[in-house]
């Protein structure tokens, strides 16, 4: 019972895509109960369905339960932030990825092997939650351009009135980038404890490209934490160091395609 | 009994007449001690920079004289108050305060200031203000309430200086702790200055062309005063610069400001211009973080708020007509009993004296007789009396009381008071 909760977790994000979403189409926005509720039920949904997959290897279940991720840091811009115009990125997203996931199938695609299982499990799921708050970096980035272009171009539109200020996005976009980078970082850690733990099989292009991508998630955050780098600047910094991330992950599934893997 | 409001707002009165009648909370007792010594059983005054509203709970035909007589002394030079005036009976009165609560009535569409306001005059009147007001006055703060948090019609900045606080929000997580540099002495600079202390933005420096000009209001917005040379450094740590100065020419130029603005590591800087003509070079606002709107921006954006507001003004119409009726009935059914009561003793009386009367001529009739009689007396009277009291009841509770009662009062020359 796999499918059951991963259709409604579906559902929900489908509805709190569009309840983030209305406003931008003159709609009324809905009452932030709701707003935070109808993601919130989806998350529980689909928690009960990650848990119940027998296996995390393969795109699929990793694409959802970044979707998972993903809406739960949503809940937490909104209750910490009140960063409700996140949503308008991220509802969509999460539902495009668990769309995705559920026609992939979340099948187990290769039985987790003895002695590796909680290994890669923590693995997967440590990097997949820092992904998930580098994409939220990326997010809160793109939302302080716009706004931060629509203030300097003297425009009172949705994009004024429903985003959230600029300092605001910046500091979301700080925090999830401080924490993305650590995070990420103990995935990659977690990687080589898999590697020397049951011998997974790593190609030396996944090595020296996702080092190089490491490098590159470590300035973004450098130039904030050390040069002091705040917004336009750093939120340029954020888009370049995630579009690295994905152009990476995007060259290695050409160069190496399969489903087995997430990375 | 009757609820009355007599008054002048912004419709009906220009500033300069305004600004005469409006009291002092310590003024507020004297004036309604001497309407109520005119003949009312309890007045609230409200009074605010838009509006002198007297509300009085059944008031003498001599009280909007008395009114009338208290603002023209105010206004002087001879003339009469009640030119600008206005006068509300009964449920248009309870309409009217309702409206009032709920920004409906505001010169800014839904401005939330005038909820405080009445609660305030409440408060000053508790004394004066008698059981029936103050049921009124109460309502009046729900019904305000109800309105905002129902429709739209609190939402957005409907005036320049609170959109200038609306943009001052979109670009600082929290105004609370901000510091304001204030350039200029003019009066929508001071009245900005005020909506942006009201959200906890520290005023902390005011410069003018004459020192003592800025010394004069920064004394007033507790801040240090300096000379418009002494300014542009502190473009470097100021988050909100305010500007209305009476210059002909802009003021704060590129090659003034930029050095200071270099320095601000990327720090957002909102300039205020609200000068006429701006003071503000166009220039400044191609520096980095740094966000420059001049007062037709800030109309643009209260335009924008207060055409939304607009589109709320049905349903907040809604919500007052309800409320008014919930009132009414209440009023309705308060004032029913002790008039029916007073309705049925004096036609007791009429039975009783006629029914004497006709015994007397009827002397010859045996006790039994003469107590046949008196019964039937009793139960004519009571039939009769049946059916306008249970209309009468039935009227009251769906808030139609009050005008039977009146025709009622009319006819059969029923004048007591009665308390409520």
């Amino acid at each position: 019972m796999v499918l059951v909760p991963h259709l409604i977790a579906l559902g929900l994000y489908a509805l709190a895509a569009a309840l983030a979403l209305a406003p931008f189409a003159g709609l009324r926005p809905a009452p932030r109960a709701l707003g935070l509720g109808v993601p919130l039920l989806g998350l529980a949904a689909h928690v009960i369905g990650v848990a119940r997959l027998t296996s995390f290897l393969g795109v699929a279940p990793t694409l959802s339960m970044l979707a998972l991720f993903l809406v739960a840091l949503q809940a937490a811009s909104e209750g910490l932030f009140r960063a409700s115009a996140v949503g308008v990125f991220t509802g969509p997203l999460a539902t495009g990825l668990l769309g995705l996931a559920l026609l992939i199938g979340l099948a187990p695609e290769a039985p987790p092997a003895s002695g590796r299982g909680a290994w890669s499990i923590l693995h997967i799921t440590v990097s997949v939650f820092g992904l998930a708050m580098l994409a939220l970096a990326f997010i809160a980035a793109a939302l302080y351009l716009l706004q931060f272009r629509e203030l300097k171009a003297k425009r009172f539109g949705p994009v004024f009135r429903l985003f959230p200020p600029l300092e605001r996005l910046d500091q979301l976009n700080h925090l999830s980038l401080v924490l993305g980078f650590p995070t990420v970082t103990l995935g990659v850690l977690l990687g080589f404890g898999v590697r020397y733990a049951g011998g997974a099989s790593v190609d030396a292009a996944q090595v020296v490209w996702g080092m190089l991508t490491w490098v590159v998630l470590g300035w973004a955050v450098g130039v904030r934490v050390v040069r002091h780098w705040a917004g336009r600047r750093a939120a340029f910094a954020s888009i370049a160091s995630f579009a690295a991330v994905l152009l990476v992950y995007v060259a290695l599934k050409l160069a190496a395609p399969g489903t087995q893997r997430f990375l | 009994m009757s609820i009355t409001v007599l008054g002048v707002n912004h419709r009906t009165a220009p500033l300069e007449v305004r600004e005469r009648f409006a009291h002092e909370p310590r003024e507020v007792p004297a004036s309604l001690a001497r309407v109520l010594a005119a003949g009312a059983r309890g007045g609230v005054l409200l009074s605010t920079c838009n509006r002198t509203e007297f509300y009085l709970a059944e008031p003498d035909e001599a009280v909007p004289d008395a009114v009338w007589a208290i603002l023209s002394e105010r206004l002087g030079g001879g003339r009469s108050a009640s030119d600008y005036g206005y006068t509300r009976r009964d449920r248009d009165a309870v309409r009217h305060l309702y409206r009032v609560s709920a920004g409906l009535d505001a010169m800014i569409l839904g401005e939330s200031q005038i909820q405080g306001q009445v609660r305030d005059a409440w408060e000053t009147s508790k004394a004066q203000a008698g059981p029936v007001l103050h049921r009124l006055f109460q309502s009046a703060l729900l019904v305000g309430a109800r309105v905002r948090s129902e429709t739209g019609l609190a939402t957005g900045a409907a005036s320049a200086p609170s959109a200038a606080v609306a943009v001052a929000a979109r670009i600082f997580t929290r105004l609370a702790g901000r510091s304001a540099l204030i350039l200029g002495a003019g009066d929508m600079a001071e009245l900005a200055a005020t909506c942006l202390a009201s959200e906890g933005v520290r005023v902390t420096l005011v410069a003018n062309r004459t020192y003592e000009r800025a010394r004069a209001i920064a004394e007033q917005l507790g801040a240090r005063a300096l000379t418009l040379d002494e300014a542009w450094e502190h473009f470097t740590h100021a988050d909100i610069v305010l500007t209305s100065t009476a210059a002909p020419h802009a003021v704060v130029t590129w090659d003034r400001v930029a050095p200071a603005v270099a320095r601000r590591q990327g720090r957002p800087l909102c300039i205020l211009d609200l000068g006429m003509p701006r003071d503000v070079e166009p220039a400044v606002a191609q520096l980095e973080n740094v966000f420059l709107y001049d007062i037709d921006d800030l109309q643009a954006v209260a335009a924008q708020a207060a055409a939304e507001r607009r589109d709320d003004i049905p349903a907040a119409e809604r919500i007052v007509g309800e409320e008014v009726e919930r009132f009414w009935a209440w009023y309705g059914g308060l004032v029913v009993v002790p008039v029916l009561k007073e309705f049925r003793e004096r036609l007791d009386q009429v039975r009783a004296a006629e029914l004497e009367r006709a015994l007397r001529r009827l002397s010859h009739l045996s006790p039994d007789d003469r107590g046949e009689i008196e019964h039937f007396s009793h139960t004519l009277l009571n039939k009769f009396l049946h059916q306008p009291t249970i209309a009468l009841k039935e009227a009251a509770q769906a808030g139609r009381g009050y005008g039977m009662l009146e025709a009622l009062k009319r006819l059969f020359g029923l004048e007591r008071r009665d308390d409520p």
